[in-house]
């Protein structure tokens, strides 16, 4: 194992820093294997009375971690029991964690109500299924599309300014200050080449106030103007409109999935990059899933969060808690393909790490900002990056900023990254790489009763605009910097 | 010419048309004296009976209503279309799509060539918007191989604690009370059934951090800042001089474990834990989480006390009778589902504080099956008191016992701004808290919720101490009843009048009403 993760490694270069990648790697490896059976023994040797079936359950450390005992919490447990009180209580814990997994047939044996009156939800805590209500009037009605065929006014197909005004700040707020396209035909007419859109769902597992994500950031500075890093006015460079916004089911991820996919992929076919601001992360597998759709699996996804989004087999098949994993499995993307920057958050436990790895994400904590140095690993992730696959996408969660930066986020976790380091390696990866798609993901707007962290979500899709600008311009070098910003001149 | 053409039509079909005009007008002057007939002797609902009219104006069960007023030029030009095609527009049908003027102005406009094509694709949009079986999900699947299917619910067995008799578990270090662990009104905390009928236990307080709300979201931490500010709930109330510490014995029961990507999973836990608390005997007091939780309670409360025979006042900005949804539930449907089940009669159900922007139809289907609404357009036009009184009638009238659901956004956002979808125009404290303490010591309260505290929206710790503040309210109406005191509108004549002179000339009227008897206690508020 620690072979393959020092050949993956881009810090081969120096002997000290293989020596130390060696050293990570072994200290890891020691973390949770070994130990474990060790207590297991122990435990079943100072109760000899253990059935065999009690200490197999209790040498597996997985069966602890469900009540938060090791062996040594269990082993107080029990010392002051007698017989009956130890197996009374190994058996709880047995039939509790056998409890556990759907239990089939769990949701049938009810009671028929007497009186015969359908109670439809009766055994949802229990069912494989969620029911909905098929009876409901105009069941699709809120994802189905108006055909411009019943438009009361007609017009041509074409992004329409929603400015009075030569010169306007205010007004109508859209995404960037930017002409609304309605329909896919209006975004074709006007060759856009970025198209923002909003996918309000806020269903976060954190606070949940990333429905409002898109209203706030539509109101908010900060996604216009001159950049000074770039020396390009992205908004004069490229074609962009606002897509408005795609329907959501607010109480279901799962009901999302079909359809954003399928928006997105409308916009991808109309030509643009989509820049998608969410809604919290569950978004991401349809976002990505669309640009595999489009593009094929062959893509490149560059992923920042402090969390890593790659839980598996909860009971939910969809939330903000699984995209990363999902699409992998779904063969949606290549596990290689995929670059993490700034994980962080406490449910990257030692299992997920070693998941992670058997995928061969390219994974970069804190914890390796902290032994290395930010410029060492923004170097190290641009190299990736450029070695990904031609097509990138950029899939951007508030939470890997520092919660001094960006408090509306609705996972957040201490110890992020600063605005100057976020914009710089967002720009950076939009000049350098061929970037398809962006996505602004659950900022949770009333976490902050200022204005900060909208206006600094804002200039980070701002950096990306930038970086895309230049592309077009024919700058490809991430490291290059406007020189009239630079140098004043003078000296 | 095309439109000359178009024109002699009209006329002609003017012509035409005038007897079946005429007759249709009769029948819907038949059909206005039918429908007033049938609204006078309104059938009272049985008992454990599903309403008659539940499903009269539920989007996707009411009757449809075929077009009515089609001009008569668009007549003709429906008329000559196939005929499955022009049943398909008469039928109403079309309004799943589109206005009906918009579409006879579109109709008119169209060249007679383009006419058909309009219509198929306004058929084709009707297509895609009606459920199909087979195409449409109508269930959302969950996965059945996580290790982890039940986790999210799975009770923690009692034998892993140190042994311990059942009962209340005091959390105080100290002779004085006092525990640092916050719990809802500094009350011990019972686990079990077990402890609750051990420690005779009055009221269980339990929390429910249902978060599915339509507006901004935080219920989830409702009972986790009515928890830790504690303000508010512990004392002697003025206006009755009743300390209900002193009186109930009060519990914290937890939360109850929920699924925050389900409504549907999470209110069926939520169901069983209320049930699993009144069937001690014992009053559940729910702290919420978002409103979707009133059906889980009402029908827990039904399941213990029988179907009809609760009453609801539900205190509300909105009338929460949304039907007719791709989801059976949510925070605006829960009295829809509540009624649709038998739980508890429209008669039965009295709805408190109504202002939010609800079309008029909701409150004709609402007067059509028999329910007791009040909004704040009655309480412009008759005054706060006796709005009240007339509620306080309408809960004991009926019904044996009483359930209270109380979502904060009825008071005004002035008093409450956490809340996830606040309307203006809304109660304030000093309405609030003697409807609440008056029908928790007049009525056989049997149940009561705080619902749809959303902390965040409140910078400060305002909608967090009015939340504690009603909860203390109804708390002292049930200590009141349980002391005796259900006189309506009793008021401590200790705490309302000094007695040092006879300025308001009462004096001499009426001996002081009884005082309650053991609040010489210590246990007043800091």
């Amino acid at each position: 194992m620690s072979s393959s993760v020092i050949k993956s490694n881009p810090f081969r270069s120096g002997p000290a820093l293989c020596l130390l990648a060696v050293l990570l790697a072994s200290g890891s490896s020691t973390v949770s294997v070994a130990q474990p059976a060790a207590r297991a023994t122990s435990l079943s040797s100072q109760f000899p009375d253990l059935t065999a079936a009690q200490a197999d359950f209790l040498s597996n450390q997985d069966n602890l971690n469900q009540f938060g005992l090791t062996p040594g919490k269990v082993a107080v447990q029990l010392a002051g029991r007698d017989s009956d009180g130890i197996n009374a209580y190994i058996n709880a814990l047995m039939e509790t964690a056998a409890a556990a997994p759907f239990q089939p047939g769990q949701d049938a044996a009810r009671p028929v109500r007497a009186n015969g009156i359908e109670e439809p939800l009766d055994v949802t805590a229990d069912a494989a299924v969620i029911p909905l209500n098929p009876d409901a009037g105009n069941y699709n009605r809120s994802r189905v599309l108006k055909p411009a065929i019943f438009d009361e006014y007609k017009r041509e197909p074409g992004p329409i300014n929603l400015h009075r005004y030569v010169t306007e700040v205010g007004g109508i707020p859209t995404f960037a200050n930017a002409p609304v396209a309605v329909r896919k035909e209006d975004l074709i007419a006007g060759q856009i080449e970025v198209a923002f859109v909003g996918a309000p769902v806020g269903l976060s597992s954190g606070w949940r106030d990333s429905q409002h994500a898109p209203q706030t950031l539509r109101g908010m500075y900060g996604l216009t103007g001159f950049d000074s890093y770039g020396g390009v006015d992205p908004n004069l460079e490229l074609r962009i409109a606002d897509f408005g916004d795609i329907s959501i089911d607010d109480l279901s991820p799962e009901l999302n999935m079909p359809h954003v996919r399928e928006q997105v992929g409308e916009m991808l076919d109309a030509g643009t990059i989509p820049f998608v601001v969410g809604g919290d992360h569950s978004l991401m597998y349809a976002t990505v899933a669309a640009m595999s759709d489009y593009y094929g699996n062959d893509i490149g996804v560059v992923h920042l969060d402090a969390h890593h989004r790659a839980e598996r087999n909860l009971d939910h098949y969809f939330s903000d808690r699984v995209p990363v994993s999902r699409l992998i499995l779904d063969d949606l993307l290549q596990g290689e393909n995929l670059i993490q920057l700034g994980l962080r958050g406490a449910d990257l436990d030692a299992a997920e790490y070693a998941w992670l790895q058997s995928q061969q994400v390219h994974y970069h904590t804190m914890a390796q900002v902290e032994a290395r140095g930010w410029n060492t690993v923004l170097d190290a992730l641009l190299a990736e990056a450029r070695a990904l696959p031609d097509r990138v996408y950029i899939s951007f969660d508030m939470s890997v900023l520092d919660p001094a930066f960006a408090p509306a986020a609705g996972r957040p976790v201490p110890g992020g990254l600063t605005t100057r380091e976020a914009q710089s390696v967002i720009r950076r990866l939009c000049t350098e790489n061929d970037v398809v798609g962006f996505e602004m993901l659950d900022v949770a707007p009333y976490l902050d009763v200022s204005y900060q962290s909208a206006m600094t979500a804002n200039h980070i899709m701002h950096a990306c605009l930038t970086g895309i600008a230049l592309r077009k311009q024919g700058v490809i070098d991430g490291n290059y910097l406007f020189p009239d910003a630079v140098n004043n001149g003078i000296d | 010419m095309k439109l000359l053409t178009r024109i002699g039509i009209a006329v002609l079909t003017t012509l035409l048309v005038i007897p079946f005009s005429l007759s249709a007008q009769e029948n819907e002057a038949e059909a206005a004296e039918e429908s007033a007939e049938s609204v006078e002797p309104r059938v009272p609902t049985e008992p454990g009976q599903v309403p008659a009219d539940i499903d009269a104006a539920t989007p996707g069960l009411m009757p449809l209503e075929p077009l009515e007023d089609i001009p008569d030029d668009v007549l003709v030009i429906i008329d000559a279309l196939p005929d499955d095609k022009a049943e398909f527009v008469k039928s109403g049908r079309t309004g799943a799509v589109l206005d009906k003027d918009l579409m006879f102005k579109q109709l008119l406009e169209a060249p007679a060539d383009a006419v058909e094509a309009y219509v198929d694709a306004i058929m084709s949009v009707y297509d895609q918007v009606q459920y199909q079986q087979g195409r449409d999900v109508d269930q959302i699947e969950l996965n059945t191989h996580s290790p982890d299917f039940n986790s999210w619910r799975l009770r923690r067995p009692q034998v892993l604690n140190p042994e311990r008799e059942p009962g209340p578990i005091s959390l105080g270090r100290y002779l004085g009370g006092g525990s640092g662990i916050p719990t809802f009104a500094g009350s011990p905390v019972a686990l079990t059934p077990e402890d609750l009928t051990a420690g005779e236990v009055d009221v269980a307080i339990v929390g429910a951090p249902l978060d599915m709300g339509s507006g901004w979201r935080d219920a989830v931490h409702g009972p986790r800042a009515m928890r830790t500010l504690g303000r508010g709930t512990g004392g002697t109330d003025v206006a009755t001089m009743v300390n209900p510490g002193n009186v109930l014995n009060i519990v914290d029961y937890g939360d109850v474990a929920i699924d925050q990507l389900s409504t549907e999973r999470s209110v069926q836990e939520v169901r069983s834990v209320v049930r699993e608390i009144a069937a001690t005997g014992a009053i559940p007091m729910i702290i919420g989480g978002d409103h979707s939780l009133e059906y889980p309670n009402v029908a827990a409360l039904a399941d213990v006390y029988g179907k009809g025979k609760v009453g609801v006042v539900h205190f509300d900005a909105h009338l929460d009778t949304g039907r007719g949804r791709v989801h059976l539930l949510d925070h605006g449907q829960p009295i829809y589902r509540v009624m649709k089940e038998a739980h508890v009669r429209p008669e039965d159900y009295i709805q408190v504080g109504l202002r939010a922007h609800y079309a008029k139809s909701y409150y004709e289907w609402q007067q059509q099956i028999g329910m007791n609404y009040h909004t704040m357009a009655e309480v412009e036009r008759r005054g706060w008191n006796a709005v009240m009184e007339r509620v306080l009638q309408e809960a004991t009238q009926n019904t044996e016992y009483l359930y209270v659901s109380f979502d904060v956004d009825v008071l005004d956002p002035a008093f409450e701004s956490g809340t996830g979808t606040p309307v203006s125009g809304g109660l304030t404290m000093r309405e609030a808290i003697p409807i609440i303490r008056r029908l928790c010591a007049e009525a056989n309260l049997v149940g009561f919720d705080i619902v749809e505290l959303a902390p965040q929206l409140d910078t400060g710790y305002r909608s967090a101490l009015n939340a504690n503040s009603l909860l203390f309210a109804c708390l002292t109406g049930v200590a009141m009843r349980k002391e005796g005191i259900t006189e309506p509108g009793f008021i401590s004549e200790l705490s309302s009048e000094h007695g040092q002179t006879d300025y308001y000339g009462d004096a001499s009227e009426s001996a002081s009403a009884d005082e309650p008897s053991d609040n010489e206690s210590n246990g007043e508020e800091d």
